[in-house]
């Protein structure tokens, strides 16, 4: 079963990603900050990282820079409420950007591609 | 007393502070904020990262979208306008609108990661011109733009998000409101006086000189008589063209060395800060003319603009370009 790493402030939005994700197959953990990120990166090994941008304490962009340094392949997938985002190119360290939506399609539809299911 | 100045091009009026202007030293930044650092997707080995090249220069060999080129166009990874599709004009009630077409290209202007414009070889910023007009010449061909938007942004408070050198170019289905102003201000000087306000501006400049920070055999760097930000440069040819695409390899040459120059100048002066440029040129469906004259605008971000620019459209510029210049010329 393919794990995923949800990383993510919002409790609504960690829970969403869950149950959603859960429900088409995956093994899913989540992460409230990005501290929280860090660790699980190392202790659950995902094999792709959902990623807010705005979080309390570490940036998503901080994070996804870490990630790449460590894991330089891992398919991450940028989500955030600001697509406004999407104009910095720091963002390019990612796999796919998703703008956050109660409608969860682009988000599965980038999973899927990012997992080569 | 202060001096309100107008733009002879577009009309635009400037309070210039023409007491004791602020200095460089004014402006040098004490907290310099970081762009991110760590991976950069613009690097050569990570090419996987971006999407494919589009152009690029490779004097090895190399394959396309792997190590060994010097310098690399890509599509934005993440485009706000997308290239597929049809504009589908429409109506929508008394307002106008279309499709999201366009193109988004990133010029990565060197494989280096730390390297500046300012501190490339003279081949290799020539080299960042020549991409600048491949790419322009390649969109042209597109019928559904009608205009290349060729800019850079340099530090973060300019707008640049990756330490990675390099420059931006935007296809637009549109002309840009501000491009559609510089053009209908030439077209009218051009009817009322027979001549290129550019054209103009150069021999009064050239005559001048108190506003001409460097020039050489074909260009000329100035800074404008209402300048809208201190130290803003403004890099004309001398002979009347309207468009960048159409200029002599020789130009490119003359072009790469006194923008350069240029750049190092606005770097020590003012302690490389933020700036953006951006070329002006002629639309696609007037490429040749006898009013408009093809320029770079280069502005370092070294003033805010505020409530009383947004609900005016006057720029206040406490550093008169006269003085700008003579900074800017003593510089060596």
């Amino acid at each position: 079963m393919k794990k995923i790493l949800v990383a993510d402030d919002e409790e609504g939005i960690r829970i969403l990603y869950k149950e959603e994700l859960e429900e088409e197959g995956y093994e899913v953990k989540v992460a409230a900050n990005g501290k929280e990120t860090l660790e699980l990166l190392n202790t659950f090994l995902p094999d792709l990282v959902i990623l807010d941008i705005k979080m309390p304490d570490i940036n998503g962009l901080d994070i996804l820079q870490r990630i790449r340094t460590m894991f330089r392949d891992l398919p991450v997938i940028l989500s955030s409420a600001y697509p406004e985002y999407q104009q910095n190119l720091a963002t390019w360290a990612s796999d796919a950007y998703v703008v956050k939506s109660s409608n969860l399609a682009n988000l599965k539809a980038a999973v899927k591609k990012n997992l080569g299911a | 007393m202060p001096e309100l100045r107008k733009d002879p091009i577009v009309g635009r009026w400037v309070i210039i502070s023409t007491e004791r202007g602020k200095r460089p030293t004014s402006f040098k930044m004490t907290e310099r904020p970081a762009v991110a650092g760590g991976f950069c997707p613009l690097c050569p080995g990570n090419e996987d990262k971006t999407p494919p090249e589009v152009y690029a220069l490779r004097r090895d060999g190399s394959k396309h979208d792997t190590p060994g080129w010097t310098l690399r166009v890509v599509s934005n990874k993440f485009p706000a306008l997308v290239i597929e599709g049809s504009l589908k004009k429409q109506g929508e009630g008394m307002y106008d609108k279309m499709n999201g077409i366009g193109a988004h290209e990133v010029i990565i202007e060197t494989p280096h990661h730390g390297g500046s414009l300012s501190q490339l070889d003279l081949k290799a910023f020539e080299d960042v011109l020549w991409a600048y007009r491949e790419r322009i010449v390649d969109l042209e061909k597109d019928e559904r733009f009608r205009y290349v938007l060729i800019f850079k942004n340099h530090g973060v408070e300019a707008g640049a998000s990756l330490a990675h050198s390099h420059s931006q170019l935007i296809a637009l289905p549109i002309i840009p409101k501000s491009v559609m102003e510089e053009m209908e201000g030439s077209k009218n000087y051009y009817k009322y006086k027979d001549r290129c306000v550019f054209c103009d501006i150069v021999h009064q400049e050239l005559d001048d000189k108190i506003r001409v920070v460097v020039e050489n055999d074909d260009f000329l760097a100035i800074t404008p008589y209402a300048s809208r930000s201190p130290f803003e440069i403004w890099l004309l040819p001398k002979k009347h063209s309207s468009s960048f695409v159409n200029i002599s390899p020789a130009e490119y040459i003359s072009l790469a060395s006194i923008f350069q120059d240029v750049l190092s100048r606005i770097e020590v002066a003012l302690d490389d800060p933020p700036y953006n440029f951006t070329l002006h040129t002629s639309p696609f469906n007037e490429l040749i003319n006898d009013y408009y004259h093809w320029h770079f605008e280069i502005i370092p971000t070294l003033s805010k603009i505020a409530g009383f620019e947004i609900g005016s459209g006057f720029y206040i510029n406490p550093t008169p370009p006269e003085e700008a210049a003579t900074f800017l010329k003593e510089i060596k």
